[in-house]
């Protein structure tokens, strides 16, 4: 049983902090993804469970097993690297048969392993090239296959998408699914991609300036963003926010004289004057008779289209309300000139409310 | 049309002198190599002949003499030869290993003050040979290694290893760290990182650096002619002055020691002149 | 738990520290002990006579010493800047070739393997005012002359010059030839379609972008400066009559046939300034240089 467990992890270089306590249980088998922004220090920590930084404060365990000393290859991990990290004066055979060799397995079992693991990732045809005659993703592959071939505890994959092409990074990301229902290990998987966490994960980390936001499957974190960073960073488009001023127990008053009345998940939990962020992602802005869901609550407002972005199963219509632009979508779309005056449908039951001063969510 | 014209006449004119600078430049850089090469292939009478002789007549007189070890004033030259190669060899050896452990500190490391390290080592390069070798023949000739090969291998040696230093450092700049991560993973120490992945990803980088710490003791002569004095150390820059008397040279048999010095010379440095520029300009004070 | 232990790095620089500290550092200390003591090879008893600051106060008052340093400050200054300039020029010329470029740049290589030493010879031997390959030459298209280039002493100067340049040049041209190869070809393109003419491309594209190219030729050549000595001392000796006397022949005259070893590690330490000096400078805009073009890692 492989579980990691990360207790209050802390990173220091020199004088400025990279991570303030960070607390995380990986159970076995669990994909977790840490996705954030750059410099949110999810690299680092990864990097810490590896082995490859110091731990200034805490305690990472793998298997129950404290780890905080231990050089990486005491650690039974393997790692992908965004660069692949491939030994440039070895074959694809060698350089999956390189952590065996270093653990002087004999020359039979070593072959087997990587036949093994070649046959898991297509790579058969390969076997006798370098490094430098193969294409980005045949090299991400070697790099999969040299991390399962020892068949480690836990798989750690630092961004490993990001120097691949679109189309290519959307097969990878199948692959590497497939690869997990495959194998069954534990996967911790870096990445700064919203996408590939919410299509990947068991389980998201979403990290901010040395912090664990929160901790959730991809639809926790789409449908009950605790602050206005989760709900910016997670979803395409991001979700709408506009500035409110609640009035009264159960109306937000917007901008323009327009008003709003205050969603059941946030009812009694605000007071009169209460300045907050009113938020709704675009798919619950839609025009008439596009919208799909006919119960539930709603408004009808009557807004003007700046732009248009058609994506071909939905086009995303860019208008304002109550000051700010804001994103809609359009399912089964029609071409649509900027400046049309179009009739939306907003369901309020699928809104949010956020303080305006600490940008948390307000649910009951 | 008549602009067309003139930038064409122009673009010739261009063409011609570019032509003709290359063709000037080239010749000065290969005639006096070339010269040295044919002299030690004419008799000495022709060399000394009043008026000159241009159709060069050839003799390998030179070499057998110089082999021979009698004729030609008796110089040594399969000994210079000999402890050429040694304190060479030996001295790159030591050099490289040396070198090679202070480029990786400085490749791979971040600390303090380390643009300081970095030119205070080079500074100690820069000490001319002549001003190191009035103390250093003190020195030595204290502890008794004076015209030994120890000793000159060991000048060698502190004279080599900044620039190998700074040679290294570029080489091993250039490979991604995450290659001995990986490998740190895969189940290496560091040293193990180093010896089974770094090392030979950078072996040609540290050949080229081999060769041009070779090339600096196989034509160092400042040091050299101070800190040996008999057949049993000198080497052959020094053994060249071997052909000077008082007022006369063996212009002929100088040159075929030189053409002796030379050739093992021209195939290392042809060897390795691609790395060799790209460890000069990727090294050094950066990071 | 906080057992203190020496960082890997200095352990990986302590063989260097180790080994440069016993063979130059200890040396060096020794000289400047020396340079303060009438210290003679002959008379091993001087060397615990303390002299303060004579042999210094002696050769700075010294004419001699002043022209050898005048004059080798003046050859390094003329020599390193043709040195680039003719390189930028070779470079330039061969970069601008179609074909054949590996071959030209393996002969600019050439002089680069060739011995110091060697080189002095070399033009000792074509420079000879007898049997020399110029004269002749000169000769045998009917100039009735017999130069004497090593003789005289400005010809001698000149001599000396063309041999340090023959050989320290390729260094420079080899170099440049890199920066010129590794110039991203987008800026010098849009600078084309901007209407810039030849010349102002190369002045203000391709020249800054060679500037750390020319400063790392220009740092390694300041590194061993004092190989002119090789040269120097074998193609003239200093001579004739001190004309071509530099800083590093003087010295070892100085210490050597002369044996006044206090005397000459006190000139010996001018010298390594001088060195130091150079290269420090060059060490420096180095570091601008790339900081200019963003190279620094």
């Amino acid at each position: 049983m492989t579980e990691v467990t990360l207790s209050n992890i802390v990173k220091f270089y020199g004088k400025h902090q990279a991570l303030h306590g960070i607390n995380l249980d990986i159970s076995d088998g669990e994909f977790v993804v840490l996705v954030g922004p750059s410099g949110c220090g999810k690299s680092t920590t990864l990097r810490m469970i590896a082995g490859l930084e110091d731990i200034s404060g805490g305690e990472i365990a793998i298997g129950g097993r404290v780890v905080n000393d231990l050089p990486p290859r005491d650690r039974n991990i393997s790692m992908v690297f965004q660069n692949y990290a491939l030994y440039p004066h070895m074959t694809v055979r060698e350089n999956l048969g390189f952590s065996l060799k270093i653990a002087k397995m004999d020359a039979a079992e070593i072959a087997k392993a990587a036949d093994e693991a070649a046959g898991i990732l297509g790579l058969e045809e390969l076997m006798d090239r370098k490094p430098a005659e193969l294409s980005g993703g045949q090299r991400q592959r070697v790099a999969m296959g040299r991390a399962i071939v020892r068949h480690p505890d836990v798989f750690l994959f630092d961004e490993p998408l990001s120097n691949l092409d679109a189309k290519l990074r959307t097969q990878m990301r199948v692959e590497i699914k497939k690869l997990h229902q495959k194998v069954g290990n534990t996967i911790i998987y870096v990445t700064h991609d919203q996408i590939e966490a919410m299509t990947l994960a068991d389980r998201i980390v979403l990290m901010k300036d040395g912090h664990i936001v929160q901790v959730g499957t991809p639809l926790e974190l789409f449908n009950t963003p605790v602050n206005t960073f989760v709900a910016t960073f997670i979803g395409s488009p991001p979700m709408n926010l506009i500035d409110g001023v609640v009035s009264g127990s159960s109306t937000i008053q917007l901008a323009d004289g327009l008003s709003v009345p205050v969603p059941a998940s946030a009812q009694g939990q605000v007071h009169n004057g209460q300045r907050v962020k009113f938020g709704f992602r675009a798919d619950n802005l839609m025009p008439y008779g596009h919208a799909v869901e006919e119960e539930g609550e709603r408004a009808d407002l009557e807004l003007t289209v700046t732009l248009t972005e058609p994506l071909g199963t939905e086009t995303v219509l860019f208008t304002d309300l109550a000051g700010t632009e804001v994103q809609g979508k359009m399912l089964n779309p029609r071409p649509v000139r900027p400046g049309e005056v179009l009739k939306f449908r907003l369901m309020l039951d699928k809104c949010h409310v956020f303080d305006a001063a600490t940008s948390d969510a307000i649910r009951g | 049309m008549d602009r067309n014209q003139s930038y064409r006449n122009h673009k010739r004119l261009m063409k011609a002198l570019h032509f003709s600078g290359l063709f000037i430049v080239m010749s000065i850089i290969c005639i006096p190599g070339l010269w040295i090469v044919l002299n030690s292939f004419r008799p000495t009478v022709e060399i000394m002949a009043k008026p000159p002789v241009w159709i060069p007549t050839f003799t390998l007189d030179h070499y057998r003499a110089m082999f021979g070890g009698a004729g030609e004033g008796g110089v040594p030259v399969f000994s210079y030869f000999r402890n050429s190669m040694i304190v060479s060899v030996v001295s790159t050896a030591i050099a490289i290993l040396i070198g090679m452990s202070g480029g990786y500190a400085f490749a791979r490391y971040r600390f303090k003050g380390k643009n300081g390290y970095f030119v205070g080592l080079m500074l100690f390069r820069a000490v001319p040979g002549v001003a190191l070798s009035l103390p250093l023949f003190i020195v030595f000739a204290r502890v008794g290694i004076i015209d030994t090969h120890i000793g000159l291998i060991l000048a060698y040696v502190a004279m080599n290893v900044p620039f190998t230093v700074w040679l290294t450092d570029g080489f091993f700049r250039q490979i991604p760290k995450e290659l001995h991560e990986a490998a740190e993973i895969d189940g290496c120490t560091r040293w193990q990182a180093f010896w089974q992945v770094e090392f030979p990803v950078a072996k040609s980088g540290v050949a080229s650096a081999a060769i041009f710490a070779f090339l600096t003791s196989w034509n160092e002569f400042a040091l050299a002619s101070q800190l040996t004095r008999s057949v049993g150390s000198k080497t052959m820059p020094v053994g060249l002055l071997d052909f000077t008397a008082e007022f006369t040279i063996n212009w002929g048999g100088m040159c075929a020691l030189a053409v002796l010095m030379i050739v093992p010379a021209l195939i290392l440095t042809f060897l390795v002149q691609k790395h060799l520029i790209a460890g000069l300009t990727f090294g050094g004070v950066k990071g | 738990m906080t057992r203190r232990r020496l960082p890997e790095w200095f352990l990986l620089l302590l063989p260097a520290i180790i080994v440069i500290a016993a063979v130059v550092l200890i040396p060096l200390i020794f000289s400047l002990y020396s340079s303060f003591t009438p210290y003679k090879l002959t008379r091993p008893s001087t060397l615990w006579k303390w002299v303060g600051t004579y042999n210094y106060e002696k050769i700075l008052t010294d004419a001699k010493f002043w022209a050898a340093f005048g004059r080798t400050v003046l050859f390094l200054t003329i020599a390193l800047n043709l040195e680039m300039l003719l390189g930028l020029g070779i470079a330039l010329m061969v970069n601008k070739v179609t074909w054949g470029q590996r071959t030209l740049r393996t002969i600019i290589m050439f002089p680069m393997m060739f011995s110091p030493i060697l080189v002095g010879f070399q033009f000792k031997f074509i420079f000879n005012d007898n049997i020399g390959l110029v004269n002749n030459a000169l000769q045998s298209m009917g100039f009735n002359v017999a130069l004497p280039w090593l003789v005289d002493g400005k010809l001698a100067m000149f001599s000396i010059a063309f041999a340090e340049i023959w050989m320290s040049t390729s260094v420079f041209a080899i170099l440049i030839l890199a920066g010129l190869f590794a110039i991203p070809r987008d800026p010098l393109e849009a600078a084309k379609v901007d209407g810039c003419t030849p010349f102002q491309s190369f002045r203000h594209i391709t020249l800054p972008f060679l500037m750390p190219f020319i400063y790392i030729a220009m740092t390694i050549r300041s590194l061993d400066v004092a190989r002119a000595y090789d040269i120097v001392q074998i193609m003239t000796g200093g001579g004739p009559a001190r004309r071509t006397e530099l800083l590093w022949t003087l010295m070892s005259r100085t210490g050597y046939v002369d044996a006044r070893m206090g005397l000459a590690n006190a000139m010996g330490y001018v010298s390594i300034i001088l060195s130091v000096v150079f290269t420090i400078y060059f060490f420096r805009k180095l570091t601008a240089a790339r900081a200019q073009i963003g190279m620094e890692g």
